[in-house]
């Protein structure tokens, strides 16, 4: 992305005054939110502030936690290091993978909707780092109760991010046991909303606008 | 474009006002609805510059900058720049020696991330109360809590307030074990003079921008006193995988922000002080209490309720506090409770499901409790009490919207006869038989 794009959505957001990642009237999380279900065709997304925290949600997300086994093909090091440190173990056996991973950075930005439409795992986790703002990630999903679930573990089990307040509810299975503050600050999903959306410009002859 | 700029003023205090019906029985708000709104944090141009100028730098470079500058002005001997308070709580328990089934002794007023940083470390958090004046940690509690597996005592500086250092100090050496601080809500609090953050063998603090010091967005550090602890838990996230890296865009705001920290700093002191003074005037109200050779941050300001100061001594203290709040809020006083029930009765420390299956709360049944609320009772005594202001007191509220703040709570003393009413009529209930809340 030019400097001088950057230089503009940072500038624009700081003016709003609005930074903060639990603020009712932000409107940067959303619209990344928005961008990546569009490009992904995947019905929701959890933005979050890495990509071992976009694991972690794929994960708790569908209820698989400690002592539990999956199978995720393809696993890097780093993962699998992840994975035994959240006690989930790895079949031997190859299955239906629990997640997919997709990693982008400036040059393979445009490759995000082809990529993750070739895909099939309930819960796709995306890398927003390489864009390069820092760590960010998406968990992106179908599955009503994954968001649901995810949701929930990066923002200490409060199920209405803008106010923060109770971890009342009826479907108590949703709360997660260890929570996290996992949230993607706004500045950062500016500008990577801001990236992403350059990225299809080359390509937008009938593209999905 | 969407500007913070404020689109009005608000009109100077006057005493015709504070003598005026109460807005919730149909006079006029002290603060009109359209003018109620508090900027936080407060952006600048310096911020704006500084983070054109950190675009063209190397982003480890940013963070390690920003972390170097900020470790400096705390004292602390090593930092480590996080994605936020919770992750630098964690890691500072890390670097502190905590392992796996260690038992941490934890307060049971506190947010509730500080007991969950004691989860993700794989170690079992183990409640304690208040003292009752000062909110934090009750260091004869956490006496009676050590067994032959607690590794470490992790105090909240509460609001703002340091906790009894010398005390839990003393008590971490006793046994040879750690004493970790959450300095969360404490940038820039002191005891003497050393800054909160640097008084254990690590802390952890979040740099969110809700906070007195605000990044431009998500954030945390974790300081500690070696650096075998440093180290501990750097390679510790190395090893297992762990993403808990500050973002550029983050430090590069903090790093101007932190130029002008002393002045927030200064605002919050002097705002504190004008609304004590109006506080300990009315009878009902009483401002926190600073013990000798602290000096509170005030990231939060909570205020106790004195009903029987105004003849109300004979309701209980939770309805008239309760009462109390709707009439500052129908003024536009954005008082709030802050949480409402001993962290060890949320959902996630009654059921333990922890990272799944219970773990890591099998490693060590012994240390687990079912805890009902009464086990906390100084706990319980200021949440039946009091009542808390957040934003409120920070910079660039102005002078007058600090004066009138001030105002509405001489207003809503005032008025015994009201508060009386109210609580006769209304179905009140203790704050932790309600839903609990986080904040
Ligand atoms: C006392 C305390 N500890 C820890 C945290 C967690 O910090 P963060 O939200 O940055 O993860 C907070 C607040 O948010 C807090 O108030």
């Amino acid at each position: 992305m030019e400097l001088f794009d950057t230089a503009t959505v940072l500038t624009r957001v700081m003016t709003s005054g609005v930074v903060m990642s639990i603020e009712k009237s932000d409107r940067e999380l959303p619209g990344l939110e928005r961008l990546l279900t569009k490009r992904t065709g995947r019905a929701h997304a959890v933005l979050v502030n890495s990509r071992s925290a976009a694991v972690h949600a794929a994960l708790a997300g569908q209820g698989i936690g400690h002592g539990d086994t999956v199978s995720v093909p393809e696993l890097s090091p780093k993962d699998a290091a992840f994975l035994a440190w959240l006690g989930v173990e790895v079949a031997d056996e190859p299955g239906p993978a629990a997640f997919e991973h997709i990693a982008l950075d400036a040059g393979r930005a445009h490759l995000l909707d082809e990529q993750a439409r070739a895909l099939r795992a309930p819960a796709l986790v995306v890398d927003l780092t390489g864009l390069g703002f820092g760590p960010a990630a998406a968990l992106l999903t179908d599955d009503r109760t994954v968001w649901a679930r995810a949701e929930r573990l990066k923002i200490f089990g409060a199920y209405d991010l803008r106010t923060m307040w109770t971890q009342e509810e009826s479907e108590t299975d949703l709360i997660p046991g260890v929570q996290f503050n996992y949230r993607l600050s706004p500045l950062v999903a500016a500008c990577a909303r801001m990236a992403l959306s350059q990225a299809v410009r080359p390509l937008t002859t009938g593209a999905p606008s | 474009m969407i500007t913070d700029f404020p689109s009005a003023p608000l009109p100077l205090p006057s005493a015709e006002e504070v003598a005026s019906e109460l807005a919730a029985l149909g006079g006029e708000a002290l603060i009109p609805k359209e003018l109620r709104r508090t900027l936080f944090p407060v952006i600048t141009k310096e911020d704006v510059f500084n983070l054109m100028l950190s675009q063209r730098r190397a982003p480890e470079k940013v963070v390690a900058d920003f972390a170097e500058a900020y470790r400096s002005y705390v004292g602390a001997a090593y930092a480590l720049p996080t994605a936020s308070g919770t992750s630098s709580l964690h890691l500072a328990l890390v670097g502190a020696g905590v392992q796996p089934g260690d038992e941490v002794i934890v307060p049971a007023f506190t947010f509730i991330a500080t007991a969950q940083a004691v989860v993700a470390a794989h170690a079992i958090p183990v409640f304690v109360d208040i003292d009752p004046r000062t909110y934090c940690m009750d260091p004869a509690a956490a006496a009676a809590a050590v067994t032959d597996r607690t590794r470490a005592i992790m105090p909240v500086h509460v609001h703002g307030l340091p906790a009894d250092v010398p005390a839990l100090r003393a008590l971490a050496d006793k046994h040879g074990i750690a004493l970790v601080e959450d300095a969360s809500h404490a940038h820039s609090a002191r005891i003497g003079d050393r800054v909160a953050g640097s008084f254990g063998d690590a802390a952890g603090q979040s740099l969110m921008a809700d906070k007195n010091f605000p990044l431009g967005g998500e954030g945390g550090i974790a300081f500690f006193a070696t650096e075998e602890a440093h180290s501990r838990a750097a390679e510790y996230t190395v090893r297992h995988g762990i993403d808990y890296g500050m973002s550029w865009v983050a430090a590069a705001f903090g790093h101007s922000q932190l130029e002008r920290l002393p002045y927030y700093d200064e605002i919050r002191a002097r705002n504190s002080r004008l609304i004590a003074d109006t506080l300990n005037s009315t009878g009902l109200f009483r401002a926190p209490y600073v013990p000798e050779g602290h000096v509170h941050a005030y990231n939060m300001y909570r205020i106790t309720l004195l009903p029987e100061a105004v003849g109300l001594g004979d309701l209980p203290v939770w309805a008239v506090k309760e009462a109390v709040h709707e009439l500052l809020v129908a003024e536009g006083v954005p008082a709030r409770e802050w949480q409402n029930t001993p962290i060890p009765c949320h959902l996630p420390f009654t059921h333990r499901a922890g990272f799944g299956n219970g773990y890591p709360f099998t490693l060590n049944p012994g240390a687990v409790r079912d805890h009902r609320p009464e086990d906390f009772p100084a706990t319980l005594a200021m949440l039946d009490s009091t009542l808390v202001l957040c934003r409120e007191l920070r910079s660039p509220v102005e002078y007058e919207r600090a004066l009138r703040y001030a105002d509405a709570f001489t207003k809503v003393a005032r008025r015994p006869d009201a508060i009386r009413k109210l609580v006769e009529a209304g179905d009140y209930r203790r704050p932790y038989e309600k839903a609990a809340r986080l904040g």
